[in-house]
């Protein structure tokens, strides 16, 4: 029998509350396209999504994001499978287990 | 209500920047190239603009370089080339403020109106005591014309300063010949938020140097006093009309 997985609960500025539903959307289909790109081995294309990852992750409150697009550039500017294919198989289990709660408290240092 | 104009290619980056800003009171427009840039500014005024620097029309530094050259637009970098060395060549292209990405929207926040404050409302000390805001000041040929912000070379040629520059120069025109440590120089600008910010003020100085023609190696308005700051070397007179 498999456990489940624990949730991971990231506590997100209120005043963003409209946008990061969309925002957790488009990662979720960065995922499948990143899974694309791997198998046909394009590594720029994926270069490209890891470094807006990275740039945006933690604006919206994601800061795990932000590290694993900053790991996913690295990995596909060196044309590594293995740890791109890594990066990709965190970010879908980052995105299952994400519970987003909304707060007008800030934290700056959540994931 | 201030207009900000956010300069991204990232879609996901303008909507957070817009949401984050317009739900703290300032009124957003995103655009996504340089190209955007200068259509924008053919607008509505813009009281600050947060620009990204990889765009895919045109280097983001050029673009900051053009800026300040045409307008006193406060400027603040926002982008991924995050070393020490990016900061100090945006700074010195003329930007007033840097963030490197990822960021958080609330520090964004902070640092715009820190350098709206800096730029635009922060009072002097002899504001403070005296509200002089018609001053002229005349200098070695120059004038600063405090009410239009404008300076004006011996030739009378208009030199474009950016919000810091002209702070910093008012600063030493209300105390020339007297040595400015960089600590009085940095309270007096209003920012002490960081290390950064003591080299800040050595790019601002040097900034402001290349604005008033000064040979870098021999400046002859404002000197290095070494170990000490910095000093306004000139007779200064205020004046009416900078004619």
């Amino acid at each position: 029998m498999t456990e489940k997985a624990a949730t991971i609960v990231v506590c997100v500025d209120a005043d963003l509350a409209e946008i990061v539903p969309a925002y957790l959307a488009n990662r979720r289909q960065d995922g499948v396209r990143l899974a694309e790109l791997l198998a046909r081995q394009e590594f720029n294309a994926m270069r490209v999504l890891g470094h807006r990852m990275k740039g945006s992750g933690m604006g919206y409150g994601f800061k795990v994001i932000s590290e694993l697009g900053a790991r996913l550039e690295k990995a596909a500017q060196a044309g590594s499978r293995s740890e791109s294919a890594a990066c990709i198989a965190d970010l879908d289990d980052y995105l299952t287990r994400l519970e987003v709660s909304y707060t007008q408290e800030t934290n700056l240092t959540n994931g | 209500m201030d207009h900000i104009l956010i300069v991204d290619d990232d879609p996901e980056i303008c909507s957070l920047v817009s949401r984050f800003f317009e739900k703290n009171g300032f009124r957003v427009s995103a655009v996504s190239d340089g190209n955007g840039l200068w259509t924008a500014m053919k607008g509505e005024p813009v009281d600050l603009v947060v620009l990204d620097l990889m765009l895919p029309d045109e280097d983001g530094l050029v673009l900051c370089r053009n800026l300040r050259a045409n307008s006193n637009i406060p400027v603040i970098i926002l982008s991924a080339r995050g070393e020490d060395l990016d900061r100090i060549i945006g700074l010195e292209m003329g930007a007033d403020d840097y963030l490197a990405k990822p960021f958080h929207p609330r520090e964004l926040l902070a640092r715009v109106r820190s350098v709206l404050r800096r730029t635009r409302n922060m009072p002097l000390p002899s504001q403070v005591a005296g509200g002089e805001e018609d001053v002229v000041y005349h200098f070695s040929g120059w004038t600063l014309d405090v009410p239009t912000r404008q300076l004006y070379s011996p030739q009378k040629e208009k030199i474009f300063l950016s919000g810091s520059e002209f702070t910093l120069l008012r600063i030493f025109l209300e105390s020339p010949n007297q040595v400015l440590s960089r600590e009085q120089l940095l309270e007096q600008i209003g920012s002490r938020e960081s290390d950064t910010y003591e080299r800040t003020v050595d790019m601002q100085v040097s900034r402001l140097r290349r604005r008033l023609r000064e040979d870098p190696k021999t400046p002859a308005l404002i000197k290095t006093v070494r170990s000490l700051g910095y000093v306004l070397s000139a007779r200064v007179a205020k004046g009416g009309d900078h004619g």
